[in-house]
This record gives structure tokens, sequence and C-alpha cells, in this order.
């Protein structure tokens, strides 16, 4: 499986070709770090460590450190979606894809820093960890596609920070129901906003999972906010989730 | 706005990153240096191997960075000019993506190559979401965004393939 990463700089005026060469060299970490991410957790590859966790061909102490760092934080999160995030519970073994791909993609962000750098965006595949803004000081925005009606968006959210939206109106997106143990979503799409991509990534599946009860273990996350859309089109979300206000109505 | 995308090609275990910088002055440009971006040779990548019997309508794009060098920019008369965007992965196979562009504007989206491996269902997915998400493209221009998050894999993959198409032509 193939997940196609962009990654949007945006500089202030008139950035020179020294700053242009160490973009270049902070986007090749960003690449490194994304291509290190699939080596280490792509359960498609058999001999990637955590396959070989999975099938009991190295123990967790004899992965490299990454996979104990991703662990850790599942468990976290887990706990923090009340076990409707749960790795652990996926049939064919621990299975942290739903937190790994934001992770990494927060981690790639990471390794853009400088003075003339006004913001970033790194997109993998509609899960997106971002730092500044717009140059004109303009928050970031986002659309969210509208599950019902994919060639519509249903909102658009200033992001501050990192958004995952996780869903299960399409086939291939199996949502597992840890306490079913079989596929089961309740909601069509739920979309969490937050400091950290990881984290969002792993509370979208699990709110997508429970549904509109889920709005009850991110509301107490401070700085974590969440939109669901449900089967029939309603919209609940978060007291502060960032809606962005726009010209018009969106068509639904 | 000026846009220098460094195109990255090749992947490893398929992952690629594509660099646009946005600077706040200097007139539109495609980029001159493009081409010479480190390939890093391979690849390798999201473009999955067509199924047995599968659909394959149009020329399929090479999962690299070369479909975005300004070469793949087909110019027309007028300042209308098309990209193709790389090929990626969608819900039943693989996808890619072509743009056409006058200024900023986009005029029309559309699928520049699909294989879906023969899959029987995603007939359905090719007739009917494919042209959904040709609408959406159009319409999420006149909002004013930077990136869609979606559930959908089929969407995010075709999103990913027209922001590629895009930066390459610099019309974003």
């Amino acid at each position: 499986m193939g997940t196609i990463v962009t990654i949007d700089v945006y500089t202030a005026a008139g950035v020179t070709d020294a700053e242009v060469a160490e973009l270049c060299e902070q986007l090749d970490r960003a690449r490194s770090v994304l291509h290190h991410a699939d080596e280490v957790f792509s359960t498609w590859q058999p001999h990637s460590p955590i396959s070989r966790l999975r099938s009991a061909e190295i123990t967790r102490a004899q992965a490299p450190a990454e996979v104990a760092e991703v662990l850790e934080r599942c468990a976290t999160a887990r706990d923090l979606s009340g076990g409707w995030f749960d790795p652990w519970a996926m049939p064919g073994g621990i299975d942290p894809t739903g937190y790994v791909k934001g992770w990494a993609a927060q981690n790639a962000l990471a390794a853009f820093s400088a003075e003339y750098i006004v913001g970033a965006i790194v997109n993998a595949a509609g899960d997106i960890a971002s730092l500044g803004s717009l140059r004109n000081g303009e928050p970031f925005r986002i659309g969210i596609v509208d599950p019902l009606a994919p060639r519509q968006l249903a909102e658009i959210v200033d992001l501050t920070g990192a958004i995952a939206t996780s869903g299960s109106y399409e086939r291939g997106n199996h949502l597992i129901d840890p306490h079913l143990g079989c596929p089961c979503a309740r909601a069509a799409s739920a979309s969490v906003t937050g400091p950290d991509l990881g984290l969002a990534d792993a509370l979208a599946t699990g709110l997508a999972v429970a549904g509109t009860p889920g709005l009850a273990f991110i509301e107490p996350l401070d700085k974590y906010e969440a939109l669901i859309i449900g089967f029939d089109g309603s919209r609940r979300c978060t007291e502060g989730f960032p809606l962005a206000p726009h010209q018009g109505t969106l068509p639904h | 706005m000026r846009r220098t995308p460094i195109v990255i090609g090749g992947t490893v275990a398929g992952l690629v990153g594509v660099l646009a910088f946005h600077t706040k002055s200097a007139p539109l440009s495609l980029p001159a240096a493009a081409g010479a971006a480190p390939a890093a040779g391979s690849a390798a990548g999201p473009a999955a191997s067509p199924g047995p019997g599968g659909t394959r309508k149009g020329a399929s794009q090479p999962a690299s960075g070369t479909s975005l060098s300004p070469s793949s920019a087909a110019q027309q008369a007028s300042g209308v000019r098309t990209a193709v965007g790389p090929a990626v992965n969608y819900s039943y196979g693989v996808l890619s993506v072509k743009v056409t562009v006058s200024g900023r504007k986009i005029l029309r989206v559309g699928i520049a190559s699909i294989d879906d491996g023969g899959n029987p269902r995603s007939q359905y997915i090719d007739e009917q979401s494919i042209p959904m998400l040709e609408q959406q493209a159009i319409q999420a221009q006149s909002y004013n965004i930077q990136g869609v998050s979606g559930a959908s894999y089929t969407s995010a993959g075709f999103a990913q393939s027209l922001q590629s198409a895009l930066r390459s032509l610099s019309a974003k």
C-alpha cells in the first residue's frame, strides 16, 4: 500500500538560494522520516519489524526503539479513547496503523524549522499536520469530505495543528470495533483536530467506531476537538471544533 | 506568488514527498530546475501492479517524480495547460488525475488512467464516484482551501494525485 505524502512550505518574501538549499535538506530529512516509518511499520511488508512482531518472530524487546515508543503512545490513546481505539484488538495481532500514519507525518513536519518559514503542511492522504499559517496570518483552511456525497465538502475547518478523519463509507476501510471484535462503525466519518496528528489519528479512528457517544471522550481533552457526520448526514461536534466561516452554503 | 516545486522522484516502500515553496512576491512561473532535484532511482512505489484482466484506460503514469517535470505539462495556446499527477492507490486499484488550468483557475479535472484489477465492484465506483470527485475538485477551488481531509481512500488518493498535478503547474 502506498501513500502519497505532499508537503507545502510557506515562506516569507524573497527566500534566498541558500535558504532554498536549507529547505531541501529539511525536505530530505522529512522524507527519511516517512520512509523509515514505512520500513518499520508497514504491515504489507512481511519482514518489517511490525510484521515480525505480529507473527511473533520477534518480541517487543527485540523490535526497534520506535516500535516501543509507538506502542506506548497507542496505549495512551487507547486509554484516552475509552478503549474505542485499540490496536491490540485487531485481527492478526497488534496493528498500530491507525496511529502510525499520523505519527510519521507529524515527525516529518518537525524537520521544517527556520525563521523564514511562515507555515508548513504535511498531508498524508487526508491526515494533515501543520505549523504556522498562511503568509497573511490567516489560518490554513481544510475541507472535510462529505462522506455521503464525496463530490462535495461537508465543512471547512480553520486549522491550527493537525486534523485526521476516519470513516467507514468505503470498502477497504474496515473499522474494527474492539469490543465486538468485528467491523462496526457508528458514524459515516469522524474528524479530530488537535496539536498532535498521531493522537488525532487514533482518536478519529476510535470515534468513527464509537459514534456520537464517543464525543464524550474528546470533550475533556484539552485542545482536541471533533466533528462526527452521521449516516443520516447529521453533524455533531465538540464545542470548540474550529469550523471556518465561509461564504455561501456548502451544498449538502 | 512564485512557486518552486521541487519534485523528489522515486519512492521507497510507497512514500514520496513533494515540496512546494509558496513565496510572497515574484510572478507565477513553472520551475526551471524541477528535473534537477535528486531523483532517487527506483520507481517502486504506490502504483500497484495491474490485476489479471484489469481494465486499464488511458496511459498510466509512472509513480515517480519525472511525471511532474515541466515537460509533462503540455503547453497550449492562450495559457491553458494540463498536467497529470502521479499514479496513486485507491480502494480498487490505481489511478492518476489529469487537470487542466487556465492561469490559476481549474477548468477541468479528470481521470488520466485507472486500473481497477478487474474488480467487479469497482465499475460502480469508477462510474459514480470518480465523476463526483472530479466535480468536488472543481468546487473546492471556490472555497480557497489548502487541503482536504477525508476518510475515503478513493478521495484521498484522487486528491493527492490532483494536488501533485496542480503543483507541477504552479497553478493552485
